[in-house]
């Protein structure tokens, strides 16, 4: 696991006994992993936290420090053995080490789902809307007599961005046959998670 | 319901009588032919040379049978009212049977060409679908996540545009779900009963 020198200069410090005690540490880890797990709470990271004794450029440097650490072993997918030898190289005592291996199990899959969210993607389709219409003229041509369905596709774009809308019509044919296509698709996706 | 014909409309084909019926049926492909692609005027001159008339009648001949033709079929009219409205004219019998046969054979296409002009939003042509587990990305390693990906090609006014979108298993199962609903209710009764009443 490759971290940068502020990084590691940020674990020292929290491996180091004469600036964090162990409680200290503690409670700094929890709200860590607690500020990247609700990453879009309003609440600011370190409230309740008491660390106003201490340096506060500090203990920023220290937060950034193990919030780093953090997403790059869950981005890792890093077990005990990787995290321990990481961390014992900066030397945290084997306390603090159960203390932030304890926390990043119980928080490793809420972090994982997190990190997934984040990239590029094609619109994501949310949900569909119809509506069964019956044509019966227009300016052009009487006596049309038509049934006709209009598809609204929800749309998402990377969760933060505007959703938009796919507006289309089709008649009973084309419905049938767009449905024909989404159940191949669904019926090969069973058979793959079958495999 | 009869078709009314303007003074200048039945002026127009008044021209029709005076040339015989080879020359009307030759009309009438041309008036289709131009309803299907558009007019190209050195048909009309051609025409006019052969049978020693001005441009200007040839011209007001073929559109005046392609404005019959096209209101006729518009409206739907019956093979009685069309031989009624026709009547108006005063042509001979004969005439007004290659009138009405023109009528029928094209009545069809014509209607599909004036749907063509008709308000509407972008058309559904095909979906095509694709299969992809995502293993990685930038934000995170070792992944398993299933994803279905659609290009979704819709016509809107005869350009094609190709949307690609995507979307995961569980919505995929709801999206089958919520338009097989759509489906089933065109079978119910009460637009069964619509359908066959309005017509």
């Amino acid at each position: 696991m490759e971290l940068s020198e502020f990084v590691l200069k940020g674990l020292q410090y929290l491996a180091d006994p004469a600036h964090f005690s162990c409680s200290a540490f503690s409670a700094l880890a929890e709200a860590s992993f607690r500020s990247l797990v609700h990453s879009g709470s309003a609440h600011a990271v370190l409230d309740g936290v008491d660390m106003q004794r201490m340096d506060q450029a500090l203990v920023k440097h220290c937060h950034a420090a193990i919030a780093t650490c953090i997403l790059e072993c869950v981005k890792q997918n890093a077990d005990r053995a990787t995290i321990s030898t990481c961390l014992e190289d900066l030397k945290f005592d084997s306390e603090r080490i159960d203390v932030f291996y304890s926390l990043y199990k119980q928080n490793k899959s809420d972090l994982e789902n997190v990190l997934s969210s984040i990239g590029r993607c094609p619109p994501h389709i949310t949900d569909a809307s119809w509506r069964l219409e019956y044509q019966i003229k227009n300016s052009h041509l009487h006596k049309v007599s038509q049934p006709s369905y209009l598809i609204t596709l929800n749309l998402e774009n990377g969760g933060t961005r505007a959703a938009e809308d796919l507006n289309f019509s089709c008649t009973l044919e084309q419905l049938q046959d767009l449905l024909g296509k989404m159940k191949d698709a669904a019926k090969s996706l069973e058979k793959a998670t079958h495999l | 319901m009869l078709l009314v014909l303007s003074e200048e409309h039945k002026e127009h084909l008044a021209f029709l009588p005076e040339v015989d019926s080879a020359v009307v049926g030759e009309f009438g492909r041309i008036a289709v032919e131009f309803i299907r692609k558009g007019s190209n005027p050195k048909t009309y001159e051609g025409a006019a040379r052969k049978l020693n008339v001005a441009v200007e009648t040839v011209q007001h001949g073929v559109e005046g049978l392609m404005y019959l033709l096209a209101e006729s079929s518009k409206l739907m009219i019956s093979e009685v009212d069309f031989q009624d409205s026709v009547l108006v004219l005063g042509f001979s019998e004969e005439l007004n049977k290659v009138l009405l046969q023109l009528y029928l054979d094209n009545r069809k296409e014509i209607r599909l060409i004036l749907s063509e002009l008709a308000p509407s939003l972008p058309h559904y042509h095909n979906l095509e679908w694709r299969l992809d587990v995502q293993l990685a990305s930038r934000a995170l390693r070792q992944q398993i996540k299933p994803m279905v990906s659609f290009q979704l090609q819709l016509d809107s006014n005869g350009t094609r545009s190709y949307h690609t979108l995507q979307t995961d298993p569980a919505t995929l199962l709801h999206l089958i779900q919520e338009l097989e609903q759509a489906l089933a209710e065109v079978k119910t009764n009460h637009c069964r009963r619509i359908l066959r009443n309005i017509k």
